[in-house]
């Protein structure tokens, strides 16, 4: 039999706003209540000390009045307290308890009963009333499956959602933009989480964990019992923050009600606190991928159609230089091969910090320009094109790919006469190419040969570990082609200058009218657009 | 008057051939540190047989000079100097085009290009200024942002010096690296002069070979090293910082000025403890480590004479032809340092000489082979990055 212990949690001592929320935790025996950590969810706000007192309910079958049949309970009837983690006495609790009334205020009340198994998706109301601490509406979630986080009046993460409450900017008081924009960060966060698999795959672990003889093999129980460890907690933290939300919601509905301005306000800023919280989650949850935080090289090269192409290659190289500031990234010129009369015809940068290659790899693929070409005297419009590629930098040494030396041809430029002694240059570029799969690597930034080497060693190195993985993942994710695999069918972006101004990202349809913010660096908006857009594609994989 | 300054050469090494002490007397009357009394003091000293090896190197009066990069931030100017400066540069740059590539297979404005910015790099406070002074052709759309016309830029050479400067480089044609005092060479930057040679990236490599052996071999490791003219002090530094804790390395040179800026680099990179550095001809200054050197690296001079006129004019008319010039067939020192390596070296020690290419690394294993033979063993002759046949390598049997 499942034992099922939630917990309230208020906190309406002198020294912190007042705070209600919900644990909730899956017990299966009575030491395992003294064990489990009662820790807020909130904890990062404050942490409930010893001078706090557990007041948990108990609410085991036996004890109960009446066998339950409704899904309401009634929680206050039967209590014990419980100092922390020390063991537990029941007493019966009823109508205004004394207990609720002690000094330090009383910090949480904890449901503790064992439930039958036909039980599922109860509800339990629980009501106290002292003075100002008013709450109802306990959750429970039976050990089967978790139910969804909801409000006193029946709103969930996905009904908000729902509604499409409009997302105002942060300043703006309104809670339902709060909570509409605290909505949708959860709602990428379950997509990068892939939450439709992950509740399945828990579901299995939690049946193969209920199994009686299941511990008859140790090392498997150990491996299920870990990723249900795992798993969960990541349920655990999702849905906390749901729960939070609601309560919230409730808290903030209970203020209006009850006309109580400070705790509207103080559940407002709450909210806010909430928001910014959870814009870093799902930046956190964009950026995920495997390679996600290493730093990068950036490599564009110019398409077919001389100077204008060459011009705008450069003009590509120099918005993302201008982008990787703005984000306090480092920024090395690696190689460079100018034009003719203008731009380049090729470049490599690499940008040192972290992330950079999860955000830079949406920018892998074909860029379009239209604009009247200032290289046609007949002042006509053009169309060029410029391919990006990104290429992470594994920071990890041992999945890098093993390249022996004997493999390498190293050559320098300019490289007839005598050499040596004979020679003064500051000419110390340097080609590698790495035989057997023909890609080479060029530097000549540094100002001597052996640092020029290490460059395009490293550049060398990032592009055979890339090959390999494309190899390896058998994808076709345009962030892991080189150059030379970019099709230049395969445009991403246009950028009109002419004869209206426009840039628009043909994979997300994100578009704007300003091409100069983005050709000055102003790319987060196209990214993150499409960031999101490709958890999108992910969760609807099979 | 440096009247302090004096070359001594015990009497009981090697004497100094005639062709040394030409070269000697051209350089010191070409770089105008020495007058005729020095040149008298090195011929008596040749002749000298009092003065002891082992005593301590004599003091020279050379006071090396600070590479503009490590020189204080006392001067200053403004953005819009510092454009013109650089406009001006660059005119200077593209009047070249490719005339030094024909004339001598020097520098091309590209190359030139890259130097002005480096130059730019080296003297400014911040370099994040650079690109928006218009140095760059191919800046896209943003070339011309960033700083106000106001705002004041700290320098570390006046604003004049750098137009001097410049000049020399373009019509002097004085090299670039003397422009600025260093040399970036392998992950060091050594500071060099006007009488010290401008190391070369083919010599990087000889700290790669000796890095192949040290790195299975702990007596290597941990051993007597010695670089016989090291002129800035490049390779006894490379090789330092890649040996073991107990490694020491003993760094010669004949010229006074390669011994004042090869000490100041290598106290600069904290190497003091571990190079000693000495002043004397070739093996004149070990004769007291004889047969207890674990390695032996030597970039002697090894231009044949007559080429010397015709090099690159950076190369001819401003590196110091003590450092250049090899003989009349370019293989003077070498052979003389072949024959002295077996007795200098102890079993198993190692040893890597650069040469002028093919033909002398043919002659000089030959040599090792027929005139020496069982001194030797696993000689080998390894190219350089153009696949020149550069350097001799081997160990002593
Ligand atoms: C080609 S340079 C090499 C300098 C330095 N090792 C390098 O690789 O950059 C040759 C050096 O040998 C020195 N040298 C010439 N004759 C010498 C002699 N007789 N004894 C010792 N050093 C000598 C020169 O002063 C010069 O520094």
């Amino acid at each position: 039999m499942p034992n099922l212990l939630a917990r309230r949690s208020y906190l309406r001592s002198l020294f912190l706003p007042p705070k209600p929320s919900i644990d909730v935790f899956l017990i299966h025996t009575q030491s395992e209540l003294r064990n489990t950590n009662l820790c807020s969810s909130n904890s990062r706000r404050f942490s409930i000390s010893n001078s706090f007192v557990y007041v948990p309910f108990y609410l085991g079958s036996k004890m109960l009045p009446h066998t339950p049949k409704s899904s309401e309970f009634v929680s206050n009837h039967y209590c014990s307290a419980h100092l922390h983690h020390q063991h537990c006495q029941f007493w019966s609790l009823s109508g205004k308890a004394p207990i609720l009334g002690h000094g330090c205020g009383v910090s949480s009340i904890i449901i503790y009963f064992q439930a039958p198994n036909s039980l599922e998706n109860v509800k339990i109301s629980s009501e106290y009333n002292r003075n100002r601490v008013i709450s109802n509406g306990v959750m429970l979630f039976c050990s089967h499956a978790a139910v969804e986080p909801s409000t006193s009046d029946g709103l969930t993460v996905e009904r908000i959602i729902g509604n499409q409450w409009t997302i105002l900017d942060e300043s703006a008081s309104d809670w339902k933009s709060h909570a509409s924009a605290i909505a949708q960060s959860v709602h990428l966060i379950k997509k990068r989480l892939q939450w439709k698999k992950l509740m399945v795959r828990l579901e299995q672990l939690s049946a193969e964990l209920n199994k009686p003889n299941i511990w008859d093999d140790p090392v498997h129980a150990g491996k299920i019992s870990r990723e249900h460890g795992s798993l969960m907690g990541k349920v655990k933290e999702v849905k906390a923050f749901e729960q939070d939300l609601c309560e919230h919601i409730d808290m903030i509905k209970l203020a209006r009600e009850e006309g109580d301005a400070e705790l509207e306000s103080e559940t407002m800023k709450a909210l806010l606190r909430m928001r910014r919280d959870s814009k870093e989650k799902e930046l956190d949850a964009l950026l995920s991928g495997d390679h996600d935080s290493c730093s990068c090289f950036i490599e564009v090269q110019a398409g077919a159609g001389g100077t204008e192409s060459m011009d705008w290659a450069a003009m590509v190289m120099q918005m993302y230089k201008a982008w990787a500031q703005r984000h306090g990234y480092g920024v090395t010129v690696v190689d460079e091969m100018p034009g003719e009369i203008a731009g380049i015809k090729r470049a490599t940068i690499k940008l040192d910090g972290e992330y950079a290659f999860g955000y830079a790899k949406a920018e892998a693929g074909v860029h379009r320009l239209v604009r009247i070409s200032p290289f046609d005297s007949g002042k006509r419009r053009h169309t060029s094109f410029a391919a990006v590629a990104v290429i992470p930098i594994l920071e990890d040494v041992s999945s890098r790919i093993q390249i022996s030396e004997s493999d390498l041809r190293i050559e320098r430029f300019r490289a007839g006469g005598a050499g040596g002694q004979h020679v003064n240059t500051t000419e110390s570029a340097v080609r590698i190419t790495h035989i057997p799969t023909g890609i080479t690597a060029t530097c000549q930034n540094e100002r001597s040969q052996h640092q020029n080497k290490a460059s395009a060693m490293a550049v060398l190195q990032s592009r055979v570990d890339q090959l390999e993985m494309a190899r390896q993942a058998q994808m076709n994710a345009q962030h892991t082609q080189s150059l030379t695999e970019i099709s230049w069918g395969n445009q991403i972006r246009t950028y009109v200058l002419h004869p209206y101004q426009m840039v628009k990202d043909l994979r997300t349809n994100y578009e704007v009218s300003d091409p100069d913010s983005v050709l000055e660096g102003d790319l987060d908006g196209f990214i993150l657009c499409f960031l999101s857009a490709a958890l999108d594609k992910d969760e609807d994989a099979p | 008057m440096k009247t302090t300054c004096f070359i001594r050469v015990p009497s009981f090494c090697t004497p100094i051939s005639p062709i040394i002490r030409k070269h000697l007397q051209k350089s010191f009357n070409k770089t105008g540190h020495y007058n005729q009394n020095h040149i008298s003091t090195l011929n008596s000293a040749q002749t000298s047989i009092s003065t002891s090896p082992s005593s301590p190197a004599p003091s020279t009066s050379h006071k090396p000079q600070t590479p503009v990069f490590l020189r204080p931030l006392i001067y200053s100017s403004t953005f819009p100097d510092l454009q013109s400066f650089t406009s001006w540069a660059k005119t200077l740059v593209s009047s070249v085009g490719s005339t030094f590539v024909q004339l001598d297979n020097g520098s091309d404005s590209t190359l030139l290009l890259r130097e002005l910015r480096w130059l730019l790099e080296d003297s400014i406070d911040d370099p994040s200024l650079i690109p928006h002074l218009g140095i760059c052709q191919n800046g896209g759309i943003t070339s011309n942002t960033g700083s106000s016309s106001t705002e004041v830029v700290r320098l570390r050479v006046s604003l004049g010096q750098m137009y001097q400067l410049w000049k020399q480089r373009i019509q002097e044609r004085r090299p670039f690296q003397y422009i600025v005092g260093c040399e970036h060479w392998r992950d060091l930057v050594l500071s060099v002069e006007e009488g010290v040679l401008i190391p070369r990236p083919e010599t990087e490599k000889i700290v790669d070979l000796v890095g192949n052996v040290v790195g299975g071999n702990e007596m290597l490791r941990e051993g007597l090293w010695a670089d016989l003219g090291t002129g800035s002090g490049a390779l006894a530094i490379g090789i330092a910082r890649i040996l073991g804790k107990n490694g020491r390395v003993i760094a010669t040179d004949l010229s006074p000025t390669a011994i004042s800026v090869a000490k100041f680099n290598v106290e600069r990179y904290g190497l003091q403890d571990i190079i000693e550095i000495k002043q004397g001809s070739w093996f004149s200054p070990l004769v007291h480590v004889e047969g207890e050197l674990d390695g032996l690296v030597c970039n002697p001079p090894y231009i044949p004479s007559e080429d010397i006129g015709s090099l690159q004019a950076e190369v001819a008319k401003h590196e110091p032809r003590l450092a250049l010039d090899g003989g009349v067939e370019g293989m003077d020192n070498l052979l003389h340092l072949c024959e002295r390596t077996a007795a200098m070296l102890k079993p198993g020690g190692f040893f890597a000489f650069e040469t002028n290419g093919e033909k002398q690394c043919r002659l000089l294993a030959n040599h090792m082979e027929n005139e020496m033979t069982g001194s030797f063993r696993d000689v080998n002759i390894v190219s350089d990055f153009a696949d020149i046949p550069r350097f001799l390598t081997g160990f002593c049997d």
